[in-house]
């Protein structure tokens, strides 16, 4: 039989602490319970649709390779606190910077933007290849690429990306000329910026992939925006002058074409009009030779008596009398111009007829 | 009734065993999470740096005391800085540097737990950047010569200079070193605005003299091509009326042969045909034909 002695000291002090939880225990048992077990499911957590949940246990990240590491949409079981920490980051979402560095405010509507320079410290620009100013703005794009990496690693992204992209694109124009940058140069200006910029995030372990990078100002200082307007214009007026030749190049040729076909077709109709003519000829040529050979004479008198009269018949015929005495003596003949040619000739008769009377 | 007073002792223990293991727990237990360390010490010295992550041990207040440090990388931008290239030439520079703690113990014992560490890190890049870029023209910084950029090199001589400073005297590992910036002073950017405006309006009437001269290309080749081709066609036009000539010749040739002096003859009246005109005047004596016929009798 075990001996009742007074009681001890840590026993008097743990009997008001025995006693509430005893107390606690007879009333609130199925609470209790009901807390505990609460408690060992407060780990399991919903990973949302956009979201990717990393586990910490006793702080060190759960899985060796990022594929065990980070778990997708659903429900993800982990033990409660302090034990696992789960740790979710909506890795999906597109994040966007706007990099003002190296802008400068344009002039607003009314103002010159006449300045004689350009204060560094407060004025943004970047320098490009062949030492020109030129004022440039930027939105870039980005999302989580590996989420331990941004999560535990990397540097804080909104800050890593604006330097980083600031300092890819001071580069990259710093090794163009002016006006490849502001013309055709600059699609393969972000392209490099871009790439370098990404190159930067992956040395910098930010864990970040950035998705796309746009331009939305590269332009020349106002100081010098009126010249490169000028050059502009310059460049458009040289372009149309020689579109303008090269229409008129469009047209001259084709009608030089047409002049030189319409001589060679004429040529070629005449050819063919003269060799049917010329076969006509000598086809008539033939049926009056056979004629002719037939009765010479008669033949050569009646084409010399049709000559003849035809020419009587076209020209105008001045008859004269035969001569006396085989000469004539006197005889005035007039051939006039067509206006005063009538009076003349037939003054030029009369005075043939009062000769002829007085022989 | 000695049942429930049992489960009750038992209750009761467990309880305080669950008490005492948490306190415990609470007191001497370091949890580190991933990209965090923590620096252990003892009565205020330094002991230890717990830089893995899980789960670590020390003594309980006020023996032991554990300070978190941030192991993740961080960026810092210098300010502006002036200084000359070698072929002595001002330029301003700014750079950024990505760094994190290699060393707990040194880098609070040196710069502390709290921002101490930019001021040293603003000092050491800019020596470095004073330093390095005076062993480089400003055409290994910008220009459109691929040979003269040496920006990866100087970048690198950037980081290899402040390197080793950095981690020997504040236990900081600089993991890059960048030029965020690259600009003119005030007075330099008023040249070299001037010399763009000068060398714009030269682009200009250069583009002007350039279209003219290649638009009169076009006409003049034009209008040679145009005469070419008209030439051309005269030719062709010449030798089709050539030949044309030749074989109406033949032709003729071919008939007349038959009889030359038929068309000797004929060819004497077609002559009279084409010469006697309208404006012809001939001068017949009346005894002459076809008139003299009035005058014989039958």
């Amino acid at each position: 039989m075990r001996r009742q002695g007074p009681p001890s000291e840590i026993r008097r002090l743990a009997t008001p602490i025995a006693r509430v939880v005893d107390a606690a225990w007879q009333r609130m048992h199925w609470w209790i319970a009901l807390m505990v077990m609460l408690y060992a499911l407060s780990g399991i957590t919903v990973v949302r649709s956009d979201e990717i949940a990393v586990v910490q246990r006793w702080g060190r990240l759960v899985g060796a390779t990022p594929a065990l590491q980070e778990h997708g949409p659903g429900l993800l079981f982990a033990f409660p606190r302090p034990i696992d920490r789960v740790i979710r980051v909506q890795a999906r979402r597109i994040a966007e910077v706007t990099i003002t560095a190296l802008n400068d405010q344009a002039p607003s509507q009314g103002e010159t933007g006449y300045y004689a320079t350009l204060d560094p410290l407060m004025q943004g620009y970047a320098l490009t290849g062949d030492q020109n100013v030129v004022h440039t703005q930027m939105v870039a794009r980005y999302r989580i690429r590996d989420v331990a990496e941004w999560a535990f690693y990397g540097p804080p992204s909104d800050d890593v990306v604006r330097v980083e992209v600031s300092a890819a694109m001071v580069r990259s124009l710093g090794e163009m000329g002016v006006d490849r940058v502001l013309s055709d140069g600059r699609k393969d200006l972000i392209a490099l910026a871009a790439r370098r910029a990404q190159a930067g995030l992956d040395a910098a372990h930010a864990g970040i992939e950035l998705t796309s990078l746009e331009l939305t100002r590269l332009a020349p200082p106002a100081a010098a925006a009126f010249e490169f307007e000028a050059v502009q214009s310059a460049y458009i007026s040289a372009d149309t002058k020689k579109k303008e030749a090269q229409a008129y190049a469009e047209m001259v040729i084709p009608q030089a074409q047409a002049r030189a076909n319409a001589r060679v077709q004429a040529a070629e109709a005449e050819t063919a009009a003269n060799l049917a003519a010329a076969n006509g000829d000598a086809s008539a040529f033939a049926a009056l030779e056979r004629e002719y050979r037939a009765n010479p004479a008669v033949v050569r008198e009646r084409l010399y008596r049709d000559a003849i009269d035809r020419a009587l018949n076209v020209a105008k015929v001045r008859w004269i009398p035969p001569p006396t005495g085989g000469r004539y003596s006197g005889l005035r003949i007039i051939l006039s111009s067509p206006a005063a040619g009538p009076t003349r000739a037939r003054a030029a008769e009369q005075d043939a007829e009062k000769e002829s009377e007085e022989n | 009734m000695g049942e429930s007073v049992n489960v009750q002792a038992r209750l009761r223990a467990a309880v305080g065993a669950v008490a005492v293991i948490a306190i415990l727990f609470q007191a001497m237990a370091v949890v580190v999470p991933e990209g965090q360390a923590v620096l252990v010490t003892r009565f205020g010295r330094p002991l230890r740096a717990a830089t893995s992550s899980g789960l670590h041990w020390k003594l309980p207040w006020p023996i032991d005391q554990a300070v978190t440090l941030d192991m993740r990388r961080r960026i810092y931008e210098t300010g502006h800085t002036e200084m000359l290239t070698r072929d002595k030439k001002n330029v301003i520079a700014r750079t950024f540097v990505v760094w994190r703690i290699a060393d707990p113990i040194l880098f609070v014992q040196s710069l502390g737990t709290g921002s101490g560490a930019d001021g040293k890190l603003d000092g050491l890049l800019t020596n470095a950047a004073i330093g390095t870029l005076g062993g480089h023209d400003l055409s290994a910084l910008v220009s459109t010569n691929p040979g003269d950029l040496q920006v990866d090199q100087i970048e690198k001589e950037l980081l290899a200079s402040a390197q080793s400073t950095a981690r020997q005297n504040y236990g900081v590992a600089l993991d890059q070193v960048r030029l965020e910036r690259i600009a003119l002073p005030e007075e330099n950017v008023m040249a070299v605005l001037q010399q763009m405006r000068a060398e714009r309006r030269q682009f200009a009437a250069k583009y002007d003299a350039e279209g003219e001269r290649e638009a009169s290309r076009i006409r003049s080749e034009a209008d040679l091509e145009a005469a070419r081709i008209v030439a051309k066609g005269a030719e062709e036009e010449a030798r089709i009326r050539g030949a044309s000539s030749a074989q109406v010749a033949k032709i003729y040739a071919t008939a007349h042969r038959v009889n030359p002096e038929l068309y000797k003859f004929t060819r004497s009246l077609e002559s009279l045909d084409r010469l006697v005109t309208s404006s012809t005047s001939l001068i017949l004596r009346t005894d002459s034909e076809p008139f003299s016929v009035l005058q014989q009798k039958p």
